[in-house]
């Protein structure tokens, strides 16, 4: 657990030391709050429904951007020969790393709150809605993060596991319109299991469903048991 | 501390390293010897853990490369050959996470930092960003890193390069204090280094292990054929047979010195029996006019360039 830890603290030194952290940040928030402000005139209702929508896919373009240094930047940098050789284990560093950037994300996450400010002065939002749609947010958040860090460990450039992340969240995303086209109950129900969309449009109506919750957790716990066994079978 | 049993690393078809076998003993500094691309690197990195061995047994303190790595990690400093730094982290940050990662006690981190610190020279530049550091700086912070929680092993590719005279001097120093208690692999294709500082020097060309021995026996070694160079004036033809006479000598080279026609300059190969040298001045200078006669001593140099321009024939033998 102090390998964890070690590698955690570093981690978000070495986010809060380089531009990325600040710039998704700050992306992240200026698009959060056009949302939230344009939703709540056009709808005229203070609630998060719809925002809650726009963060997700809007945490889908950026994840992205948080997770592509985690192990691409150690390769390139000819810092993974330290980090494989220091007693660690594969799975400390896959967490510690995981962490790190888990950390940002709750900051993120944080920083929308102040959104819910004005909801509250001048309405009356459903807090229990509210806090299902920030609880899927964050899970969302964390499968996003665990499959970014895995294409990160495949590649020794930063912006080909971007660029190879991106489609692989999109299609985790859309798969479940492909349910239309299937006659196949079987199928079917496969597709709508396996959207990221469907099931973080449970969370967002405002229902915390434990099939919501353990299916992100097994997508964050699959793709990082994959990320150490990776980093164990490099050797 | 360190053995190697018959490691081999293959990358695909090519064999990077061949059938490895030596060690190194705690308190003991073995030098690792050899031209760019010999397989250094790639021995200290299956040493170090961070390659496994195609095959053959690696064992570092006791414990087996191939399924004890993590136990054996706490027992090895390694300093890779490009340092292995966070450039956005500042000196102090950096160390810190590589003590609290080796399972430094929080309660040593300060004395920790401060040893290796002063040891290799840092203390000027703990709260600077690593990318604002100097080549020669990052070497030691490189060093430093390797040092932290007082590892039994250390394994160093090429701690010196890229340092000035100095830093070189005190890079050795410091590695010479750690030898004393530890055992240390040291990487280098800098001949004098491997004589100063190593009790053994292992050479390596094309992966395989030619020689490891003392600087001093490798060359004894080398000392079975000696060379004698002298210049003289006589006629070539008859200043070849007088030496060609002598007992001893093997073989004869003769050139013209430049700026005069009659004197010659001669190199004779020898055997090692003693007084050869003695044997060819009484014969010279008793005809002919002996300027001047002169025993050539192997350097390190010599030997280690003889047993890397031997693999070629080898190999293809």
């Amino acid at each position: 657990m102090n390998g964890v830890l070690a590698v955690y603290r570093k981690e978000l030194l070495s986010y809060f030391r380089s531009p990325i952290a600040y710039f998704v940040l700050a992306v992240f928030l200026l698009g959060t709050g056009y949302f939230f402000t344009y939703n709540m005139f056009l709808s005229g209702s203070a609630s998060m429904t719809e925002t809650f929508r726009n963060m997700g896919i809007l945490l889908l373009t950026v994840s992205p951007l948080m997770s592509m240094r985690l192990f691409a930047a150690e390769y390139s940098g000819r810092t993974m020969e330290l980090l494989a050789t220091l007693p660690l284990a594969p799975w400390e560093i896959v967490l510690g790393k995981f962490l790190g950037a888990v950390t940002i994300l709750l900051l993120m996450t944080a920083g929308t709150l102040i959104d819910l400010v004005p909801l509250y002065l001048f309405g009356n939002p459903q807090t229990t809605t509210i806090v299902a749609g920030y609880t899927g947010f964050v899970l969302l958040g964390m499968a996003f993060l665990a499959v970014g860090q895995l294409f990160s460990a495949l590649t020794n450039n930063q912006i080909v596991a971007a660029l190879i992340t991106v489609p692989v969240l999109l299609s985790f995303w859309f798969v479940g319109y492909l349910q239309s086209f299937q006659s196949s109950y079987a199928l079917r129900g496969l597709f709508g299991y396996l959207s990221f969309a469907l099931h973080f449009a449970d969370f967002v109506q405002g229902l915390i469903r434990s099939e919501g919750v353990i299916f992100f957790l097994i997508v964050s716990a699959i793709a990082l048991t994959l990320n150490a066994g990776y980093l164990q079978w490099r050797r | 501390m360190i053995a190697l049993e018959s490691v081999s690393k293959r990358f695909g078809s090519k064999t990077i390293v061949h059938d490895l076998t030596f060690d190194v003993k705690q308190g003991e500094i073995v030098g690792f010897l050899g031209p760019n691309g010999a397989g250094k690197t790639t021995t200290m990195r299956m040493i170090a853990g961070f390659t496994a061995a195609s095959s053959g047994r690696v064992t570092v303190a006791g414990y087996d490369m191939a399924t004890h790595n993590e136990q054996a990690a706490r027992k090895i400093g390694y300093q890779p050959e490009h340092p292995p730094l966070y450039d956005t982290l500042n000196v102090s940050q950096y160390l810190r996470f590589v003590a609290r990662a080796k399972g430094v006690p929080r309660s040593q981190f300060r004395s920790e930092l401060d040893r290796v610190a002063i040891a290799c020279r840092l203390q000027e530049v703990l709260d600077r960003e690593i990318y604002k550091l100097s080549k020669g700086y990052r070497q030691r912070v490189g060093l430093a890193q390797a040092l932290l929680g007082r590892p039994e092993v250390l394994l160093l590719d090429e701690p010196t390069a890229g340092l000035d005279p100095g830093q070189i001097q005190e890079t050795r120093e410091v590695i010479r204090s750690f030898g004393e208690r530890h055992a240390v692999l040291l990487s280098t294709h800098i001949l004098p280094e491997a004589t100063l500082i190593c009790q053994r020097v292992a050479i390596i060309n094309q992966g395989r292990l030619l020689a490891i021995d003392s600087p001093s026996g490798l060359q004894r070694a080398s000392e079975q054929t000696n060379r004698v160079t002298l210049i003289a004036t006589a006629p070539p033809e008859a200043l070849r047979a007088e030496l060609l006479s002598i007992a001893g000598v093997i073989a004869v080279a003769i050139n013209q010195a430049a700026g005069s026609a009659r004197t010659l300059n001669v190199e004779c190969q020898t055997d090692a029996r003693d007084g050869v040298e003695a044997a060819i001045a009484r014969s010279v200078s008793g005809r002919w006019d002996l300027h001047r006669l002169e025993r050539l001593q192997p350097t390190l140099e010599n030997v280690f360039l003889r047993y890397v321009s031997q693999v070629p024939s080898e190999a293809v033998q």
